[in-house]
């Protein structure tokens, strides 16, 4: 038997190192189940970014081949050896004519693709709609203007997940409240800066029903690993059930009931920072967050029908349970407005993550919410912080939160 | 081992412990006052502590001390001080904190000049001993530097009341005048020994009576007229309420007429034919409804595309007046621009629509329409 402390035993267990490790690179390739694969357009800008994608990467694959290639040959032909150092030439007009051209001619085609994709990504003349998206640490918001043809008479607003309809030129108006962040879902185009004090358009268009994972990609603080987004594509018909049920009024739970009680709770301790259009005390006074006065970007996300986005938290966490969020996922085109429009019912909705949250947030998504901490940002929070609610009071904010659909 | 003067120091060292503890207590621990009696206790403990070392402190020799006899106190004019300093403690109690605060200095000044002076004059039976060697060493390192920042804060005011006085376009002459004045007193005072003495002090007395008499005009004068309509138009509120149709002398002088930020405008507003309404990014039709992000920095664009001067007004809601309950529109507006002249308003609304019944909107007085902001 050959010892394994052997030189030959340590090269054979370098080399399977290598060829399993290269096995894995290519392998992870191969994945399916990968949503924000840039690889997998779902939508024509995303082709758009794909086709060059094709034309380049071979491109640069070849000529990183043939450099490597040629790299190692000269390394391995004329490593030194003890001979002599060969006479010494000046210039060899041949090669260098040939080596500018052939990379200046490369470069040209590559370019001639490039500016052709980069001038189609950035038309916005046959725009056909436009949604406001708002980044702050470390979640989106999305406002949908009026826009009339698409039966939004008064403006939408909520978070988490872009809703959009199908067959669509949307255009994206993104700005930030607090850092600079980036907006990307691969399936849909490629990222764009959201830089407080400026807007940066993007255009984003989904040939299908479904959802469509995304990720800030401007490193924006503490959860930037966590400030996650989903753009959920609805036939223009469910579309239009969406938005009316956006516009819907605010349903105050019916009295007596631990829904009624949350929404006291809420009163008392949410509002502080989340906004739910269309709530009103008992003498009739509408109930505004101030949320400008607490946080440090000055706004956390609107809980208007809250129960009709699959997540929360920056799309870090689910809103629905497992088996119910793969149901939705996994939806055929036709069949996924539906279950999308269903929302979060008291059967699907997942306890364990909202209960988390709202007996810790902090303690299961890094922020900048210790009260002791708060000196750089004159005494507001970066993030929620814990509230220190008691049990009774999370049963009750959860069967209020259930009720905003 | 412990000299009068470097007990002295060190009392003062740990009085001024006591106090920022106190501060820091009472106040904010975190806030300047605290950090600056604690430096004034750092500085006096290094100085104490100077003293100790070489005994820099001590009124006298042994043989000074023995010869001295128990001499009565010079007449001084500092208690006077101090009872002008507590008269106007308590005048500006029932008036205005600037009298209250100097009354605050005037006490602190007088007393310790009045306690020092008094310590001193019991050293020895020698005036100019007592005066020279024990209150100078003891009081000095506080009056040479208190004597140049109240004599530089004079110079700076009366010389503020001439550039507040005279006009813009002098103010840079005026400074180099200034500038090169001291400078060449300051040469000839480094390198010409003969300019030192009688003519320094005549030519440092012709600049202050000069300075002195120049300030005093001015400042009964008042400000120029550019400025005082400045103030009289509210121009330096953070919400300037002159917001009319009418021209404005100070705030629509000069106006700006171009802006250069067309990527970062949220939305345009025009005015054409008397008609207000706007148009925004990516949005084709005209618009009477523009959405802003709440609590956002947003830029809206104003362009007048007619004949007549026109100005931008956003309405943003109401504010309660300080504590008197009273509320108050708040509103703010472009400069009058002529035609196809445009400029931009930064607005943060931090509040939804809905907190207020009638929301947010757009205006441009003297013309038709408004444009509805509606903050989600």
């Amino acid at each position: 038997m050959e010892r394994t402390d052997s030189p030959v035993a340590h090269r054979a267990n370098t080399r399977r190192a290598v060829v399993a490790a290269a096995l894995g690179v290519f392998l992870a390739g191969c994945a399916t189940n990968a949503p924000q694969d840039v690889f997998q357009p779902k939508g024509p800008n995303a082709d758009k970014i794909n086709n060059l994608q094709l034309i380049v990467f071979p491109l640069a694959g070849i000529v990183g081949i043939i450099v490597l290639a040629l790299a190692t040959y000269i390394f391995l032909k004329f490593r030194d050896k003890g001979q002599e150092i060969p006479s010494q030439a000046h210039g060899k007009p041949v090669v260098e004519i040939t080596l500018t051209i052939v990379p200046a001619l490369i470069l040209a085609i590559v370019g001639v693709f490039t500016f052709r994709s980069v001038f189609d990504l950035a038309e916005t003349a046959d725009t056909e709609m436009v949604i406001n998206v708002t980044g702050q640490q470390w979640w989106w918001e999305y406002d949908y203007p009026a826009q009339e043809k698409y039966g939004i008479n008064t403006p939408i607003i909520t978070s988490g997940q872009l809703v959009l309809p199908v067959g669509t030129k949307v255009l994206l108006r993104e700005t930030s409240r607090d850092v600079i962040h980036s907006y990307w879902i691969p399936a849909l185009n490629g990222k764009k800066d959201a830089v407080p004090g400026r807007i940066n358009i993007l255009r984003i268009e989904a040939d299908k029903p479904g959802i469509y994972a995304g990720q800030c990609t401007e490193f924006c603080g503490l959860s930037h690993a966590n400030m996650r987004m989903e753009a959920v594509a609805l036939s223009k018909e469910d579309f239009a059930k969406w938005v009316a049920n956006q516009q819907a009024a605010y349903k105050k739970p019916a009295a007596g009931t631990k829904a009624a009680e949350g929404e006291t709770v809420f009163m008392n301790q949410c509002i502080r920072c989340h906004q739910v259009n269309g709530m009103k005390r008992d003498d009739g006074t509408p109930v505004i967050a101030a949320a400008d006065e607490n946080v440090y970007a000055g706004a956390a996300p609107n809980l208007s029908h809250l129960m009709t986005r699959n997540t929360f938290a920056g799309a870090m966490f689910d809103l629905l349970s497992e088996d119910c969020r793969d149901d939705v996922w996994e939806a055929k085109p036709e069949e996924f407005g539906a279950k999308y429009l269903a929302g979060v019912s008291a059967e699907c909705l997942n306890e364990t993550n909202l209960r988390a949250w709202l007996r810790n947030a902090p303690g299961v998504k890094p922020m900048y919410s210790d009260p002791a901490k708060l000196g750089p940002t004159g005494g507001k929070y970066r993030g929620m912080p814990n509230l220190n609610l008691t049990e009774d009071d999370i049963d009750k904010l959860v069967a209020y939160l259930l009720t905003l659909k | 081992m412990f000299s009068s003067g470097s007990k002295y120091l060190l009392g003062l060292s740990g009085l001024s412990l006591v106090a920022a503890v106190v501060y820091a207590f009472t106040v904010n621990p975190s806030d300047l006052g605290a950090i600056a009696i604690l430096g004034l206790m750092v500085v006096v403990g290094f100085v104490a502590g100077i003293g100790l070392h070489d005994r820099s402190g001590d009124v006298a020799t042994v043989e000074e001390a023995v010869a001295a006899s128990a001499p009565a106190p010079r007449d001084s004019a500092w208690p006077m001080v101090f009872a002008l300093g507590a008269a106007l403690t308590l005048l500006g109690l029932a008036t205005v904190p600037v009298v209250f605060l100097l009354g605050i200095v005037a006490m602190v000044a007088g007393g310790s000049e009045w306690i020092i002076g008094n310590w001193a004059d019991r050293a020895s039976v020698d005036p100019v001993f007592n005066n020279d060697r024990v209150r100078a060493r003891a009081i000095g390192p506080l009056e040479y530097p208190g004597a140049a920042a109240v004599s530089l804060g004079i110079i700076a005011y009366l010389f503020s009341r001439v550039m507040l006085h005279a006009p813009k376009s002098a103010g840079a002459l005026l400074f180099i005048l200034f500038a090169t004045a001291i400078v060449t007193v300051g040469f000839l005072v480094g390198y010409r020994p003969r300019f030192r003495g009688p003519v320094l002090a005549a030519v440092l007395s012709v600049g202050a009576l000069v300075l002195v008499g120049a300030g005093v005009t001015t400042g009964i004068l008042g400000e120029r007229e550019q400025l005082a309509e400045a103030s009289r138009e509210d121009f330096y509120s953070a919400e300037h309420r002159e917001c009319g149709e009418e021209e404005g002398k100070h705030f629509d002088h000069h106006a700006n007429n171009k802006v250069n930020l067309r990527s970062a405008v949220l939305a345009t507003v025009f005015v054409k034919d008397g008609k207000v309404y706007a148009e925004a990014i990516g949005l084709k039709d005209k618009l009477d409804t523009i959405t802003v992000q709440r609590a956002n920095n947003t830029n809206i664009m104003f362009r007048n595309l007619d004949e007549k001067e026109h100005r931008m007004v956003i309405h943003l809601g109401e504010a309660k007046v300080g504590d008197t309950g009273a509320v108050e529109k708040v509103e703010t507006c472009t400069q009058l621009t002529g035609q196809d002249q445009e400029q931009v308003l930064t607005v943060n609304i931090p509040k939804p629509s809905a907190a207020f019944k009638d929301g947010y909107s757009i205006t441009v007085p003297g013309a038709e329409g408004e444009v509805k902001v509606v903050v989600p």
